[in-house]
């Protein structure tokens, strides 16, 4: 790998303008003309700032307190959900705003006992989601913990999220959803959730709600102090669990530091830290998982964001697993989705499956992927 | 199926416009300072253009792709491309600028390859072939653009939508009829001349019968030349699926069969379609990650934020690019 690699997301994540307009006939629907979506300009777009949605404008002091009647509301929304239904766009405003009184209140470093089943990138993949319950067994039977990446790529963003932050506000200790790298403004709006949520309700508004969201969710979770669980990888910058306590994680996924790595990195064969070839976060060689994990008393780093082929994968002398819960992901790489329990004794057990029939998707325009053809 | 094949021309051409579109093409170290093209934004630009006063149609599905493709996608328009390109350009420049030479684009679609090519090459002629219904279109892009009209020095307005230009014909055959193309190539191009055929995504969608006797009767009609093909491969690993999905998704969604993917699934066995014994392929993964440099990565880092490594690579294994030579 070469060192001079590194390019700050800021910069590679700009849609590059096509200044060339030589089709003078065309209006504004020539998009090789005309730049699609900016994603980095926050400061001139007010409407893409974050908190504009106002989901969080009126947050309570004390967490979210079920009751029979929002229990009902929601058991209605998760059994519409469950269909592959979305919720109005008024549902959405009352579900985020209810889940950020949950999540407000979670840890940075969420704790969380053991029997969990823990799960890797869904992707809006989710007829494959239905499949992982199925499998896994349904929630709250079984408690859950998902590492991040429920949206972009597949064709169900919408309705995956929508159903993962409903059981959360339902079932808010059965269930634990970490953020991923891909729950952020801005890579949302080129992997396809702020299209699909345009396609699905004519405006943005509710991509606005549920990136404001996307904040308040956990970064990383801890079994039975034992199984440091997150998205990404580690950070250089963080030595210890409690250096991630003491992060300040209600924000935009930053472009690099702590938080940033957290989401992003992956493990390397190489020692040591390296750059990252997705051009955020770091790789990290086995001698740093080895240390990481000596220093903090765990067994075993878990941890999402890469595809692996059979659905999981062992690294650094399995002091690092890669859990991958979206099979045939895209619908064209052909991969083994998985899911790890880990029981009362701290047993682990993988559960590998494959995608789930898809039924017809009339609303969608993109269905099927694309190849070089 | 001929309407089915003939449409992943638009799929190629709203690629290969996306990646221009998003600065990946074209390269200036491999494609402007390598090969020497020049202006190459410029005339795809100008191609679309033309497209839109031609086939409205065509157009809007071009620019509806460009508008919603993945950086995965660019980056593999980009190594096909320019992968090819490099191929040709070698090749052209091993033979000296002074040598005659023909270049058949077997399948060109809306491929505009050639006029680079002809305009750094003084001596060569180029050959475009595909469906009747993909060179009439493209004949009529070409003569509604006074500029690519003029870059190809067009003449004379045939009837039939071909172009017989001095140095550039644009012929129609269905390529699976072997009579009928050997007779075109016979009556438009010279058996003696060394001969470059390129074939990008052609054989894929051929029966394996008929794709082999192709390459069998050209390489063995024209006494010496060089044969750059860019296809899928299915994979030949037990667990590797990404070809039977591949056949299913394209089955499924646009009737289009791809017959030898699983045949020639592996690059020893895509070599095994060539009867020379000097064909090498290898896969685009193995290209993006030998022979792109440091400072190229950097730049496609720069255009957009790929966040699919794992599955570039993926996909990359199961295209390959292929050049095999002959001399009688």
């Amino acid at each position: 790998m070469d060192l001079d690699l590194d390019v700050p997301m800021h910069d590679a994540i700009e849609d590059q303008p096509v200044t060339q307009d030589e089709d003078k006939n065309s209006g504004n629907e020539n998009e090789l003309t005309a730049t699609t979506t900016s994603v980095d300009e926050d400061e001139e777009k007010d409407d893409f700032k974050p908190g504009s949605s106002g989901i969080a404008d009126h947050k309570s002091a004390k967490p979210l307190e079920l009751n029979n009647s929002n229990i009902n509301q929601l058991d209605q929304w998760i059994d519409y959900l469950g269909k592959c239904q979305i919720l109005s766009e008024d549902d959405v405003a009352r579900l985020c705003k209810m889940a950020v009184d949950v999540l407000q209140f979670e840890e940075n470093v969420k704790p969380i006992n053991v029997p969990v089943t823990i799960c890797g990138d869904v992707h809006g993949q989710f007829h494959d989601l239905m499949e992982l319950f199925r499998i896994g067994g349904p929630c709250p039977d079984t408690n859950y913990l998902f590492m991040g990446d429920y949206v972009d790529r597949g064709y169900y963003s919408v309705e995956t999220v929508s159903y993962l932050v409903a059981m959360k506000v339902r079932y808010p200790h059965r269930i634990t959803i970490l953020r991923g790298n891909h729950e952020s403004r801005q890579i949302t709006q080129v992997y396809g959730f702020y299209d699909e949520c345009l396609r699905k309700y004519g405006s943005a508004s509710v991509w606005k709600m549920f990136t404001d969201l996307f904040d308040y969710f956990p970064i990383t979770a801890l079994v039975d102090n034992k199984v440091f669980c997150l998205h990404g990888g580690l950070s250089p910058m963080i030595e210890t669990i409690d250096q991630v306590r003491e992060l300040n994680r209600i924000q935009e996924v930053p472009h690099e530091g702590p938080m940033c790595d957290l989401l992003w990195s992956d493990p390397d064969d190489r020692g040591g830290w390296g750059i990252s070839p997705r051009g955020a976060g770091f790789t990290f060689g086995q001698d740093i998982s080895e240390q990481f994990n000596h220093t903090n008393d765990l067994s075993l780093i878990a941890r999402a964001h890469q595809l692996v082929m059979e659905g999981y994968a062992w690294s650094h002398q399995q002091n690092v697993v890669t859990i991958f819960s979206a099979p045939n992901y895209c619908y064209r790489c052909g991969n083994q989705a998985a899911i790890m329990e880990v029981d009362e004794n701290h047993n682990r057990q993988f559960l590998q499956y494959d995608p789930s029939i898809r039924p017809g998707e009339p609303t969608v325009s993109r269905k099927t992927p694309d190849y070089f053809l | 199926m001929e309407t089915v094949v003939q449409q992943t021309d638009y799929d190629a051409l709203s690629c290969r416009m996306s990646a221009i579109a998003k600065g990946y093409l074209p390269s200036p170290s491999l494609q402007v300072d390598r090969c020497n093209y020049h202006q190459y934004k410029e005339f795809h630009m100008e191609y679309l253009r033309a497209l839109k006063s031609v086939s409205m149609r065509i157009y809007s599905i071009v620019n509806r792709v460009v508008k919603t493709s993945f950086p995965v996608m660019n980056y593999g328009t980009y190594l096909r491309t320019v992968s090819i390109d490099v191929a040709l350009n070698d090749y052209l420049t091993s033979l000296g600028k002074d040598k005659k030479v023909q270049v058949i684009n077997l399948g060109c679609g809306s491929d505009l390859r050639m006029i680079p090519l002809l305009q750094n090459f003084p001596t060569l002629t180029y050959i475009d072939v595909d469906y009747d219904s993909s060179i009439s279109v493209k004949s009529k892009v070409l003569w509604n653009s006074e500029a690519l009209k003029n870059l190809l020095d067009l003449q004379r307005d045939e009837s039939t939508g071909e172009v017989f230009a001095e140095r550039y014909k644009l012929a129609s055959s269905d390529l699976n009829r072997l009579e009928e193309t050997m007779q075109r190539l016979h009556d438009l191009t010279e058996k003696d001349c060394t001969t470059i055929i390129i074939t990008e995504c052609l054989l894929c969608y051929m029966r394996q019968e008929e794709s082999q006797k192709l390459i069998g009767s050209i390489v063995s009609y024209y006494q010496s030349g060089t044969w750059i093909a860019y296809d899928p491969i299915g994979g030949s690993e037990p667990n590797d699926r990404f070809g039977r999905v591949m056949q299913a998704n394209l089955r499924e969604s646009r009737n289009l069969e791809m017959p030898t993917l699983m045949i020639y699934n592996s690059k020893e066995k895509y070599a095994s379609r060539f009867p020379t014994t000097d064909a090498s392929v290898t896969d685009m993964w193995e290209i993006f990650s030998n022979r792109i440099s440091a400072d190229e990565n950097k730049r496609l880092r720069s255009l957009q934020f790929l966040d699919e490594i794992e599955e570039l690579k993926v996909m990359q294994k199961h295209y390959v690019l292929s050049t095999a030579s002959w001399q009688k």
